[in-house]
């Protein structure tokens, strides 16, 4: 009989063994030199610095916005087949992962890795490629002479931006401005298929807005993708927003932003992350760089996207505390309609409220190539640039802000409700409330009024209701 | 079975080569690439044989090492002998390791030649879309069926558990097959996220990061980490049973 249970002690020792295993990985390695001590300022400073164009890593994104989940075979978003809301949507649920590859600011090359499938954006000096592995399409952009050296990546990335966008513009007091045209509106301005955001984009994104309204505090070190980073943490200081916090861990060697965790309040989990899981900072093979549409694709060629904004990304770097003159005179919403709104005060005196801290993020040059990207869709498309067209209004401030866009046929406002209920899977999300329609996630929430006006906020619903109610 | 398993790179391969041509984006991935290219009718075929026909022959193997002596009254006999359970039970399973790693690569095989006699074989496009030669495309199909090999291994170690508990191998067969596909129902459905991971058919389909280019290697280690994990509790599970057990047939 004792005989008998020790032969089954491997048996409940190996279970044993692997669950110790798994916890003791599972605790975060806090081992290794701590790091110095910084102020949020200095953390500012460091990121802001940081110089770093040649990497290679691998991009983990997840989101739990609570928006109906995507099969992740879904919709195959071919090179300028615009799967238009469902790809840019694509990115706004469930876990993505991407590698990336960089050398120096003109190459680069994402790789999003989809079950079974993948999709590239490759850019080597003028030529940008776009390669979709699941209907063997391909899309070759030529970037305008001029642009060759700027560190922009692709045209095609504007559409990405599309997730972490609605958090990372609404708010700003700066830059009121949705993003939410990005994911509707992509195809027609934006050549290429939208693409997985790297940290560093989201970064850029939300560091850009920050201002007074925003607590910018320094938390415990962490460690990601094997370095350890600080903890940058912005916090708004009101409590009328749907965003509770958003974590930039910075490594604390280079500067670079690894991961961004945006919390949103009442939920436990990320409402969207995206961090390396691995990097290095060895500069990439050269060949990785190399495309030639592989035979028996389908070839589409680009046009070269509007001049108009071109040359004014040039610009766009030495913006200072975050506020892309791109933006100002593209976004429209905020600039023209301010005059007739009660809260229009707030909105030219923003450039001043940036604060004392917030200066060091002069947008250091790494990565300026996101930050156009948001103001150019929507403002360098001829359609949505009706001068007459009505224009959206703001109210609120910093964190709070709303969004309005009037019902007028023709307006921004029109095209949007229009293209949102046109989309059998947004229609769906949405639900019905007195006075309108709903599209609830967890950061942003977004009033379709049965008279055609939408409001956007990252605010609870109420908030939109009184807003629609008032206005 | 090896030769049923071959017969699907066949099946497909002829079906292609009769049809008209697929539309891209369409049917299982892969399919519409044949056409071009013979190579793929492998990865295809290995593709389709993943999710049943691969668990499906394993489990049948796995399930009958033990259970099948017993039923036959042989396993009585090969104990008789000085050779001791612990040595049978490794033998028994490395036998099904070997089938693990030649089911695979009878489906490679077969899809590389009746591909080739079909189909133009020529430059074949990775999933990020670059070329490779053939000399190194067929590495990539190793690769792929070194891959499933692995992946097959943690099966075939439940299978040997299943087998010790019967003497009736058709039901250890049954169970294996039906655990692997339980296991795969439950990575589809996204309220289990947090199992995920620890499911032993989860990073099956990683194989497809051996076609990117450059390698991925990620899903290779973690798999073959995952399977070894497997391995490790159902082979001393089995060890605690079939040593425990009194063999009465």
């Amino acid at each position: 009989m004792n005989r008998a249970w020790l032969r089954w002690v491997p048996a409940a020792a190996v279970p044993a063994v692997i669950a110790a295993g798994v916890l003791v990985g599972s605790i975060p390695a806090r081992a290794g030199d701590p790091l110095p001590q910084k102020t949020p300022a200095e953390v500012l400073t460091l990121l802001g610095q940081h110089n770093t164009k040649s990497f290679s890593g691998t991009v983990q994104q997840s989101a739990e916005l609570g928006l109906p989940e995507l099969p992740a075979a879904g919709p195959s978003s071919g090179p300028v087949s615009a799967g238009g809301a469902a790809s840019v949507l694509e990115f706004l649920t469930g876990e993505h992962t991407a590698r990336i590859f960089m050398d120096g600011p003109t190459k680069m090359r994402v790789q999003v890795m989809d079950r079974l499938a993948e999709r590239d954006v490759i850019r080597r000096d003028n030529d940008v490629w776009f390669y979709n592995s699941k209907d063997n399409s391909a899309a070759h952009l030529a970037l305008p002479a001029f642009a060759s050296d700027l560190p922009l990546p692709a045209p095609g990335v504007p559409a990405l931006p599309g997730p972490p966008a609605p958090p990372g513009d609404l708010p700003g007091p700066d830059l009121p401005k949705p993003d939410l045209p990005l994911p509707i509106l992509p195809g027609e301005f934006v050549p290429g298929p939208p693409v997985m955001p790297t940290p560093e984009d989201l970064a850029r994104k939300f560091l850009a807005v920050v201002d007074s309204s925003t607590e910018v505090t320094v938390g415990p070190d962490v460690e990601v993708a094997g370095r350890s980073a600080y903890s940058l943490a912005l916090a708004p200081r009101t409590q009328g927003t749907l965003l509770e916090k958003v974590a930039i861990a910075v490594d604390g060697e280079t500067g670079m932003p690894l991961r961004v965790t945006v919390m949103a309040r009442g939920q436990a989990e990320p409402a969207f992350e995206a961090g390396f899981t691995s990097l290095s900072l060895a500069a990439p093979d050269d060949s990785v760089f190399t495309f030639v549409a592989p035979p028996g694709a389908t070839v589409k060629e680009l046009p070269v996207p509007p001049v108009p904004y071109m040359p004014g990304r040039p610009a766009l770097p030495p913006s200072p505390g975050g506020i892309p003159p791109g933006v100002v005179p593209d976004s429209g919403p905020d600039q023209p309609t301010a005059p007739d709104q009660p809260t229009a005060p707030d909105q030219p005196t923003a450039p001043d409220q940036v604060p004392p801290d917030a200066v060091p993020l002069d947008q250091p040059t790494a990565v300026p190539e996101q930050l156009p990207v948001p103001d150019k869709v929507p403002g360098s498309d001829d359609s949505v640039r009706h001068r007459d067209a009505p224009r959206p209004t703001v109210t609120g401030k910093g964190w709070e802000t709303v969004i309005w866009f009037p019902a007028a046929p023709g307006g921004q406002g029109a095209a949007w409700t229009e293209s949102l209920l046109n989309d059998p899977l947004l229609s769906q999300a949405a639900v019905v409330v007195p006075g309108g329609r709903l599209l609830s996630t967890a950061l942003v929430n977004v009033l379709l009024t049965d008279d055609g006006r939408i409001f956007v906020g990252m605010v609870p619903a109420e908030r939109l209701q009184a807003a629609a109610g008032a206005a | 079975m090896l030769l049923a398993l071959a017969a699907i790179p066949v099946l497909i391969a002829v079906a292609v080569r009769l049809s008209s041509s697929v539309p891209p984006g369409r049917g299982p991935a892969f399919l519409d690439r044949i056409s071009q290219n013979g190579l793929f009718v492998a990865v295809a075929a290995m593709l389709v044989s993943v999710p049943l026909f691969l668990p499906l022959t394993i489990g049948v193997v796995a399930g009958d090492t033990i259970a099948g002596e017993a039923s036959l009254g042989t396993l009585r006999y090969l104990l008789v002998a000085p050779a001791g359970r612990v040595r049978l039970l490794l033998v028994k399973y490395a036998g099904a390791l070997a089938f693990c790693l030649a089911a695979p690569v009878t489906v490679a095989l077969a899809g590389a030649a009746i591909g080739a006699s079909l189909f133009p074989v020529g430059p074949v496009t990775l999933l990020s879309g670059d070329v490779v030669q053939p000399p190194e495309a067929a590495l990539r199909l190793v690769l792929i069926a070194a891959y499933l090999a692995v992946s097959l291994a943690g099966l075939s170690a439940i299978g040997l558990f299943l087998s010790t508990l019967t003497v009736v191998p058709v039901g250890a067969m049954a169970a294996t097959v039906v655990l692997s596909v339980v296991s795969q129902v439950l990575d589809q459905l996204p309220q289990l996220e947090w199992l995920h991971p620890w499911l032993f058919t989860h990073y099956w389909f990683g194989f497809a990061d051996v076609l990117r280019q450059p390698v991925l290697w990620d899903s290779f280690t973690s798999n073959a980490l995952l399977q070894a994990g497997y391995i490790a509790v159902f082979g001393a599970l089995a060890y605690g049973r079939f040593v425990t057990k009194d063999v009465l047939s």
